[in-house]
């Protein structure tokens, strides 16, 4: 198969649009025969609430016995009289009502202290490490729901699925849908306006030159593929949802919550949902002054709280609450110790929720402990925020152990107890045959891939470059029934990602390896 | 020295100005090196603009005209971009205000953000460490960091971390500790009606160690105590290559351009020559791979079509932009947060894209609708055509407005596909502006031609 051949498969694959200049309707997309199977998450959907900012721990979830808590924070702690209890030692700010509802119904669960080592106080690098998963000391350019999806779809980018594998409300997209590959995910604000705007969006397949500009081109091509492959579906979905089962808050946060709702119920697969609420960066007054349970910070988490709870309703009235998880996260709490202008600079660990109606509900953790911080005077970590990640992907997303390992670049994450039960890890979608490399992934000599077949059939194991050429063909020819393992020597290939794609009288599977 | 040429001309024009039109690029093409053109056009010093309206000097009283008076003051600013010329005090203004960060959620009063705008100007190649010091205790900033609430011993870090990990060095050349005494060296400073005034007995008069050093320090003694670090010169400078050049620095360079800057003491002028007139700034690598911001997308666009800002009808037109600004995630005096706008591929997400391509769709269909509110002054297509001189001869036409409208390199297969959208069912041969249709088949190539994703390079 030469190149052209190979592109023109391509766009068979990627959704059976004939790519050429300027000629292409984008609502052309047509049935993909060979889309991958969306059922790998057995339905299940993570929807990520993201406080931008920093949120302040101590004043979200209330250490009230704990006089050292009051003396820090002589002028913006809350009062023990206005706590929502949780415990005998914890309660929630009292703008928290709907989440204390949803705590009392087992429906939420909170984790104390999340953190890492060597916390990083700047914004941005904080915000960089939760979002990719990384240590304090490594930059990771992928983010961890990214890997995840790189993982569940093994043939992206070449192979996309029919539906989006990750949406993200808003405009600017996240690192967590970025990967070495490319986006994983769409990003928009609202089903109409999106699909609106798509329409007159052309794309080509002409091979970008080999510069750095033509990186930057196969970049925005990218996300011009996916806008037009998706725009259709998701409009699609949304319109036949019914609307307004629950009357949400009227704030940004709830209207995003509401088209997140809106198209689980339309029955869109996608497993992954981010939303993002600001201005958690409460440097100054963030209470206002003798009334502690009023101001900023009381306001946004009102909103967090309220939304959220509106989500989870919306979600109960349309039966889908054991499908969907709700995980809020930021990239660090606060200061112990308020600083002079009734706020609180920036600081480490801090808890954060779980919601929906698969958790087991009540408190993981313990109290931050107030006499025993770190030197620069913030509270110690006692879960590692990836923790949280590999509970969610095993328990939640159903995701195999070793595969949860590898999302995590190897390390092993301990899970929580989060959910009330653990879901088996996923089935694989083609009985038929299977697909799939054994050993180190990178490998750096020698890999093996292991496929078996249920009955006598032509098989084909080709290998291509992540440009589309094909580099080898490891195996062709008829074969009978059984498990066949075979190995391939890569020490000479260069370093990067390839595709192997099996093909067989009963389908194709793509997976990818990654040569070190 | 690179060679001058048409070349090299758009590429520097391209990266340097909000896009350009053909009398700008036949301007700097008439000054016969590059060396010339930088010196005496690009980084020449001109008289500051004169201001949005009489209220800049205004007190602050709260009289519900911050909205009006912020729109107003972005209007103006779209208008010191449309009309820059060929010299790029804009750009480095818009610059500096994504650099030393002040945003229009914090700063309630455009007055202040007005103050903090003419300062970037003023400087937008004066010297570094003296703009660190007046941007320390700008009344915008000041309000924007809390710095003007910061008191004594119980200082706000904000500002303090802020200047070390966004403005100054980056994250991991400093310490928590750096920090928090830092803060007390910036106690002191609050905004009263449009000034900053320093109050002795809310500073911290003590002493405080930074770096190692220990001193009663004050807001400028920290600011000089920064500059003492290599990494300070280094971290601007990744950030102008970043912008000017290309987004994933080449570390060497950057090198060789904060000696530069540590040599002159920190002036700015001589650091932007030494990287606009470098071969590094020239390598073919680089063209075509900077993804426009919206700005460089919208005023860069009305350039191309030759508009002037005497043409634009401001009630009319400038809504349109700021509306389209704004969807396309870059409005003035209002960056995302203290960062600012990242750039380059943060500008691209699956709706932002279809967004400029449905913007650039729009401002084509004004031209000769006579239904038309916005943009009147933009030629009809076929009048725009015949300003080009090849206009009758359909392949020549394609390669100009090619050449005009995009810096990303293309293929003839390319040019040969929007050849056919400007026929549409006439042929090669036939073709001349006079045909019936004409308008809309040279609407259909510009829509086309913006329409590529390669459009969005410059």
């Amino acid at each position: 198969m030469n190149r052209k051949e190979f592109l023109q498969q391509l766009s068979f694959l990627s959704g059976g649009v004939a790519f050429g200049m300027g000629g292409m309707s984008v609502k052309a997309f047509a049935h993909n025969p060979f889309s991958i199977d969306m059922e790998a998450t057995n339905g299940k959907i993570l929807v990520l609430v993201q406080l931008a900012g920093g949120n302040d721990g101590l004043n979200t979830v209330v250490p009230y016995e704990n006089s050292l808590y009051y003396n820090k924070r002589a002028n913006i702690a809350i009062k023990k009289e206005n706590v929502l209890p949780l415990t005998s030692q914890m309660g929630l700010n009292p703008a928290m009502a709907a989440f204390k509802d949803l705590y009392d119904k087992g429906k939420l669960t909170l984790v104390q202290n999340v953190g890492y080592a060597n916390p990083n106080r700047s914004h941005f690098r904080s915000t960089d490490i939760w979002l990719t998963g990384s240590d304090a000391a490594e930059f990771w350019d992928e983010g961890w729901i990214g890997r995840y999806l790189t993982k569940l779809y093994p043939g992206f980018p070449l192979q996309i699925p029919e539906e989006p594998m990750a949406i993200q409300l808003g405009s600017v997209e996240s690192l967590l849908i970025q990967t070495d590959l490319g986006s994983t995910g769409v990003v928009f604000s609202n089903p109409t306006n999106f699909y609106n705007l798509v329409t007159g969006t052309t794309i080509d397949n002409e091979p970008v030159p080999e510069t750095l500009a033509g990186d930057e081109l196969r970049f925005m091509r990218q996300v011009a593929t996916q806008s037009v492959a998706y725009s259709g579906i998701i409009k699609q979905k949304w319109d036949k949802s019914l609307k307004n089962l629950y009357t949400y808050p009227t704030t940004n946060l709830a209207s995003q919550l509401k088209i997140v709702g809106e198209l689980i119920g339309g029955g869109l697969q996608t497993p992954i949902y981010l939303t993002t609420i600001g201005g958690f960066d409460t440097h100054a007054n963030q209470v206002v002054a003798n009334a502690t349970n009023t101001g900023t910070h009381a306001n946004l988490l009102r909103t967090v709280s309220d939304a959220v709870a509106a989500f989870q309703k919306d979600l109960e009235k349309r039966g889908l609450a054991d499908k969907v998880v709700v995980m809020t996260f930021s990239e660090f709490g606060r200061r112990v110790s308020q600083n002079g202008t009734m706020g609180t600079d920036h600081g480490s660990a801090a808890p954060l929720f779980v919601i929906g109606s698969g958790v087991r509900g009540g408190v993981l953790g313990k109290n931050p402990a107030l006499g025993d911080l770190d030197g620069n005077g913030d509270i110690k970590f006692e879960y590692d925020f990836r923790q949280l990640y590999a509970s969610i992907l095993q328990d939640h997303l159903g995701v195999e152990t070793s595969t949860v390992q590898g999302i995590m670049g190897g390390k092993t994450f301990s899970t929580l107890p989060i959910f009330r039960q653990s879901t088996s890890g996923y089935v694989a979608s083609n009985q038929e045959f299977t697909f799939d490399q054994s050993g180190a992934n990178p490998f750096t000599t020698y890999t093996t891939l292991l496929y078996s077949l249920k009955k006598d059939m032509y098989v084909k194991i080709s290998l291509y470059d992540m440009m589309g050429r094909e580099v080898g063909t490891l195996k062709e020819g008829n074969m009978a029934a059984g498990v066949y393992s075979e190995i391939v020597e890569g020490s000479y290939w260069m370093p990067g990602p390839y595709l192997c794609a099996m093909k067989c009288d009963a389908g194709q599977k793509v997976i990818r390896i990654l040569k070190a | 020295m690179p060679v001058w040429d048409v070349s090299n001309a758009k590429h520097l024009l391209s990266r340097c100005l909000f896009g350009y039109s053909r009398k700008d690029l036949d301007k700097a093409l008439s000054y016969t090196t590059l060396n010339d053109f930088v010196e005496k056009e690009l980084l020449a010093d001109r008289p500051l603009p004169a201001s949005p309206g009489e209220w800049v000097t205004e007190v602050p009283v709260n009289n519900s005209l911050e909205g009006d008076r912020y729109r107003a003051m972005t209007y103006w600013w779209y208008d010191l971009m449309l009309s820059e010329g060929t010299n790029m005090r804009e750009k480095m203004t818009l610059f500096w205000h994504n650099h030393f960060v002040s945003a229009r959620d914090k700063v309630n009063y455009p007055q202040h953000l007005y103050i903090q705008n003419n300062l970037f100007r003023r400087s937008a190649w004066g010297n570094f460490r003296q703009l660190t010091k007046d941007v320390s205790i700008d009344p915008a900033m000041l309000i924007y960091l809390d710095g003007r609430l910061s008191n004594g011993n119980t200082p706000n870090e904000n500002y303090a971390r802020e200047i070390m990990e966004l403005f100054t060095l980056g994250v991991g050349n400093y310490t928590e500790n750096d920090i928090k005494q830092a803060a007390l060296a910036f106690t002191g400073w609050q905004v009263n009606g449009l000034n900053a005034v320093f109050t002795q007995n809310r500073f911290a008069n003590t002493n405080k160690t930074i770096f190692g050093k220990t001193g009663n320090y004050k807001h400028g003694d920290v600011v000089d105590l920064i500059l003492e670090k290599p990494e300070a010169a280094e971290f601007v400078c990744r950030k102008l290559f970043k912008e000017f050049v290309f987004y994933k620095p080449n570390e060497s360079f950057v090198k060789q351009m904060a000696e530069v800057f540590r040599k002159s003491n920190y002036e700015i002028r001589p650091v932007l020559k030494f990287m606009l007139t470098s071969d590094e700034f020239f390598n073919p690598q680089y063209r075509g791979a900077k993804i426009k911001n919206p700005m460089e997308v919208t005023i860069g666009m009305l350039k191309a079509f030759d508009l002037t800002s005497e043409q634009v009808n401001t009630t009319n037109d400038w809504p349109y932009i700021y509306t389209q600004t704004q969807a396309l995630q870059q409005q003035l005096f209002y960056p995302p947060d203290v960062q600012g706008w990242v750039g380059q591929r943060d500008w691209i997400s699956s709706t932002t894209f279809v967004t400029r391509g449905s913007l650039s769709d729009y401002i084509v269909n004004t031209m000769g609708n006579a239904k038309a509110t916005q943009f009147k002054q933009i030629n009809t297509p076929v009048s725009y055509a015949r300003t080009f001189k090849t206009s009758e001869d359909a392949t020549k036409l394609v390669d100009d407005m090619v050449g005009l409208f995009l810096q990303f390199p293309v293929s003839a297969a390319k040019k040969q596909s929007l050849l056919s959208t400007l026929l549409g069912s006439t042929i090669l041969a036939n073709w001349s502006t006079s045909t019936p249709g004409a308008d809309n088949q040279i609407k259909a190539l510009l829509k086309a031609i913006m329409r590529l994703p390669e459009f969005q390079f410059a």
